[in-house]
């Protein structure tokens, strides 16, 4: 009997060995599409809903400051890459107070986006053709706050380099309809562990940097790794957009119905606080 | 000392030609090292409190300082799918030019429009999609003409001329980025016109063709100088004389300058055509020994007298030239320091080659050809001097004719300077026909206007421009602004607030007003930021909304329309003020006026300090307070007739008629310095007023206008320039030339035989005093 175990121990030793070096050998070679699509997930769709503070300073080149201070609630309704809901409750400034905006994102469709106007009790339908256009006057673009569809450019691995003591890939993203977008293409480094691109460089048509992201801060907050700290920096102007994320949750169980116009007109207290 | 030098280089003349030579080519070693600097830019001096607000007003507005205009028009109306496609890849193109600020170009197919469509607010690049069918164009067409924040700006009234903004980096040259749209322009093949304009595009196209023209007005001058110079003299050594002195003034003054590392502006390109005709003072002592070559028949001896004759008013008349263009250094603009420096060098050179290197060629001249040339040489015989003889008589018998017909000119000129205006527009520099004036005119015709001024409201308090009563008065300063003729387009917050109110309301036009609470206002500014881009917003109010601007089009450049217009805005204000706020100009249009004002006061400045330095030097000269004044005189009158004549024919007097008052000062006496110093010389030989007078119209007379002549017709090829400032430096500096030169000859002997018992005390007037019976 034992002779049998150890035989089948030793005969299977070379597949085992065989399964195991493919498995590192896959992880080592990943395609750039997989990269990037499991970055968007880990960046975009971490958790079945999150929840966090986020405060956004705006800075001009001369030092001056403008603030948005909101809750953001957002919600899953797929497996990653799939639909998803924001809710967006802005504090500050204060005579903006009680505005709210919500998203409906659709993978391979554009957005439903509503805002709520307090001053004169209106929600307004917002249309999102333009997805790389400001977010709140900000430096990011919608696109970089809800994400942007990994089959929508082509990935090329440019190589694999340490940042900030991390290993990482660093990756070309052509978009594939060049007229949709302001840049010409995009390099990111992206954390071979946690997945999180720690730096994107978007260079505009004339081939010049333009704008820079970088992830300051990364922190595992219930497992998922956060970037809780991001700087989006146009190096033409030298304006720039710092974000903070804080009090962030995951699986909080937001319901459905938050994301409607209802709730629009009056926030859900419960979440927004 | 004087003479020992003139007796060295006449003794060893081949020993100081070799070593003048020597010299130049020293100098001209450094010439290959030369830097060029066409940028205009560089005129201004950076400390300038105007720039320095200037500079700030844009960095609170996101603002670029140098921005181009394309216009684009099709006679037919832009809107046309082919129009439209054409103004898409045209823009496409231009953001990909170098020096660019691509982000912040504004035209069709990247302004932002927001609109509402059903329940949907939109925004989106106002050309996104190329309207193809009959419907879909009529309705782009409706849509764009409603649309007041474009109408004026983007958009002709007749939708037919549309227009780029294209903001260029401080650093890339206005010229060569136009040169590049230009090429992008010609591969479209449409019926469209193309129309490039805006002040880098004057500004470094100036720059460039003002050294395009200099590489070929400074030759032919000379070329046209020397056959001249020949005709008169019949002599190629003289010629030879007198080009390499001022070849040898050009290439030393370069070559220090380029040597010390200073750039050569555009400014100092014009100093070849002045050191040339500078150097043709020599003339005088070419002219007085033809005369004595005649009288004595020997070479040497006639050489020495004829310095001896010469020098001192060759002497003085080089240094008042050279103070007069030293005067420039006082003035704020660095390459006209640099300028006046370089010519003040460069007639230096020429005193020192009057005195080394012309004795010394002369020298080596051939008798026996000399006695050729000079045959006619003698006042008596010499038609010239026959004339001017006659011309003399006149000038004495009538006397107080003379001088009454020179006072009612004084007093006619004096009419003609009260209605000097005091002007600047770069865009007239160019000629009427010229490409850079015509899409000036055109745009300026369709559209907004090629100039801007902007006019910030300042508070100290934040959030202050989101107070409706604030935008309600901004825009009451706009429809006041809109009514004078000559601004063309108005732009501010206000402007984007009612936008964003009347598209929120079903585009219905009666909510196209100020909100009445400041949430409202806030919350429609937040809601553009969320729909459209930032920029458009943060060119109107800054960060903290403490201050506002509002951009104001102009359809002028000139410098007296910006200021008429400011006058009336600060009238305005004091009659509707609005508490707590400011109101301040900024912008090209103010800049440039500012600018303006700057350069003449500092022409002003230097335009006293040289007729000081002038009067100084000429009260030196003869010692004589008296003889000052009286030599004077002439320059004064031709000044005051010059700018009356400018005056009376309505030309402005701008930077450049500035810049020339100034240098011309010190060239314009040249002649009445000849003359006193040669009459007083001649009254101690002959003791007799008039003999003396009439002696030194005919003879030194005659050098006085070959040297006008000469001078005239060294800037005579400039009225051919394709720059209206070379037009009035050719015009101006003959007419100064040739008036000085008619003065000293016709209106200095009248007042001198007018005021000879003032002038002269003793010699003369006791040999008068027998028989006239008067004075003391």
């Amino acid at each position: 009997m034992r002779k049998i175990l150890c035989s089948i121990v030793i005969l299977a030793f070379p597949f085992f060995i065989l399964i195991l070096s493919h498995l590192a050998y896959s992880q080592a070679n990943l395609p750039a599409d997989e990269i990037i699509r499991r970055s968007q997930a880990a960046f975009y769709y971490p958790g079945t809903d999150m929840k966090a503070k986020v405060l956004m300073k705006l800075v001009t080149k001369d030092g001056k400051e403008r603030i948005r201070d909101l809750t953001m609630l957002r919600k899953n309704l797929d497996k990653e890459g799939g639909e998803q809901r924001y809710f967006i409750y802005f504090y500050k400034p204060p005579d903006v107070k009680d505005m709210t905006f919500m998203v409906w994102k659709y993978p391979g469709k554009d957005d439903d986006r509503w805002l709520f106007i307090p001053a004169i009790n209106l929600v307004k339908r917002i249309a999102a053709n333009d997805k790389r256009s400001s977010f709140v006057g900000s430096d990011f673009s919608y696109e970089d706050v809800s994400g942007r569809g990994a089959e929508e450019d082509n990935h090329s691995i440019l190589k694999e380099e340490a940042f900030n003591g991390k290993d990482t890939y660093v990756i070309k993203s052509v978009p594939k309809d060049e007229g949709s977008v302001d840049y010409s293409y995009k390099v990111s480094w992206i954390d071979k562990e946690s997945f999180i691109p720690l730096k994107e460089e978007y260079y505009d048509k004339r081939g010049e940097l333009y704008k820079v992201f970088t992830a300051d801060e990364v922190k595992e907050i219930q497992d998922f790794p956060t970037a809780t700290k991001r700087t989006m920096k146009n190096v033409q102007s030298s304006h720039r957009t710092e974000v903070t994320f804080e009090e962030v949750g995951y699986n909080n169980g937001i319901g459905d119905e938050i994301f409607s116009e209802r709730y629009l007109r009056n926030p859900p207290q419960k979440w927004i606080r | 000392m004087r003479r020992r030098i003139v007796e060295f280089s006449v003794s060893h003349p081949k020993r100081v030609i070799f070593f003048m030579l020597f010299i130049t080519f020293l100098f001209g070693t450094q010439l290959p090292k030369i830097k060029t600097d066409t940028d205009p830019k560089h005129m201004l001096p950076a400390t300038s409190p105007v720039r320095q607000y200037n500079d700030q007003v844009e960095e609170w507005f996101g603002l670029h300082a140098d921005v181009m205009v394309l216009g684009i028009r099709n006679d037919e109306g832009i809107f046309n799918p082919g129009t439209l496609k054409r103004i898409e890849q045209v823009t496409e193109e231009i953001l990909k030019i170098q020096g660019v600020i691509a982000r912040d170009v504004i035209g069709f197919s990247t302004v932002d429009d927001v609109e509402s469509s059903g329940d949907i607010l939109e925004a989106h690049p106002l050309l996104s999609k190329i309207p193809e069918t009959k419907e879909e164009i009529e309705a782009f067409k409706k849509h764009v003409l409603g649309n007041p924040l474009l109408v004026g700006r983007l958009i002709s009234k007749d939708g037919k001329t549309t227009a780029v903004y294209i903001p260029i980096e401080k650093t890339a040259n206005g010229k060569e980025i136009a040169d590049q749209i230009k090429r992008i322009i010609i591969k479209e093949e449409g019926p469209e016109k193309f129309y490039l304009a805006g002040d880098p595009v004057v500004r470094d196209t100036f720059g460039v063709e003002m050294f395009k023209q200099m590489g070929f007005f400074s030759p032919v001058s000379g070329m046209v100088m020397f056959v001249v110079l020949f005709l008169m003299f019949r002599n190629r050594t003289l010629v030879f004389a007198n080009m390499a002195v001022a070849m040898m003034s050009i290439i030393w003054s370069m070559g220090l300058f380029i040597g010390l590392g200073v750039p050569v502006h555009i400014m100092s390109s014009m100093s070849p055509v002045f050191l040339m005709a500078i150097s043709t003072d020599t003339v005088h002592i070419f002219n007085e020994f033809y005369f004595r070559f005649k009288e004595l028949g020997r070479k040497r001896e006639a050489l020495f007298e004829t310095m001896n004759a010469v020098s001192t008013p060759v002497l003085y008349s080089d240094l008042t030239t050279a103070a007069g263009f030293a005067s420039l250094a006082i003035g704020h603009i660095i390459p006209v320091r640099i300028f006046g420096l370089l010519v003040a060098f460069g007639t230096i050179v020429i005193l020192l080659m009057s005195f080394t290197f012309v004795p010394a060629v002369m020298a080596l001249m051939k008798e026996e050809n000399l006695k050729k040339i000079t045959f006619k040489e003698d006042i008596k015989t010499s038609r010239a001097s026959a004339i001017l003889f006659k011309i003399g008589e006149l000038s004495l018998y009538k006397r107080k004719a003379v001088v009454l017909v020179g006072l009612f000119l004084l007093i006619l000129s004096i009419f003609g300077i009260k209605q000097i205006k005091i002007n600047n527009n770069m865009v007239t520099w160019f000629k009427k026909n010229s490409e850079v004036r015509i899409a000036d005119q055109i745009l300026n015709e369709n559209l907004g206007g090629t100039s801007t001024l902007y006019l910030v409201t300042t508070s100290s308090k934040e959030d202050v421009m989101k107070e409706p009563e604030v935008l309600l008065y901004i825009e009451s300063l706009q429809g006041y602004l809109e009514k004078q003729p000559l601004v063309g387009k108005t732009l501010s917050v206000a402007d984007y607030v009612k936008r964003v109110n009347r598209v929120l309301h079903q585009d219905e036009a009666k909510y196209e007003v100020i909100p009445e609470s400041r949430e409202a206002i806030a919350q429609y500014m937040f809601l553009f930021s969320m729909a459209a881009k930032p920029r458009d917003l943060d060119n109107l109010v800054d960060y903290p909304y403490e201050k506002a601007n509002i951009i104001v089009q102009l359809k002028t450049w000139d410098a007296v329309d910006t200021e008429k217009l400011i006058e009336d805005l600060k009238s305005y204000f004091a009659k509707h003020p609005l508490p707590g706020v400011e109101l301040k100009p900024a912008g090209i249009a103010y800049f440039n006026m500012v600018w303006n004002h700057e350069v003449l006061i500092g022409m002003l400045e230097g335009f006293i300090l040289s007729s000081i330095l002038v009067l100084f030097l000429l009260i030196l000269d003869y010692k004589s307070l008296k003889w000052g004044i009286i030599s004077f005189i002439p320059l004064f009158f031709t000044i005051i007739l010059i700018y009356g004549f400018t005056g009376f024919v309505g030309k402005d007097f701008d930077m450049p008629i500035s810049v020339l008052s100034t240098l011309s000062l010190g060239m314009a006496i040249d002649f009445a310095i000849h003359f006193v110093s040669r009459f007083k010389q001649r009254l101690k030989e002959t003791s007799n007023i008039e003999d003396a007078l009439l002696w030194t119209i005919a003879r030194p007379g005659k050098g006085i206008i070959r040297n006008a002549i000469l001078f005239a017709v060294g800037f005579s090829p400039m009225i051919f320039a394709a720059l209206t400032p070379y037009i009035t430096v050719g015009f101006f500096m003959m007419a100064i030339m040739i008036l000085s030169a008619v003065t000293t000859i016709i209106y200095l002997p009248a007042l001198i035989y007018l005021f000879q018992r003032w002038l002269i005390k003793g010699t003369s007037h006791n040999q008068n005093k027998g028989f006239g019976g008067v004075g003391k």
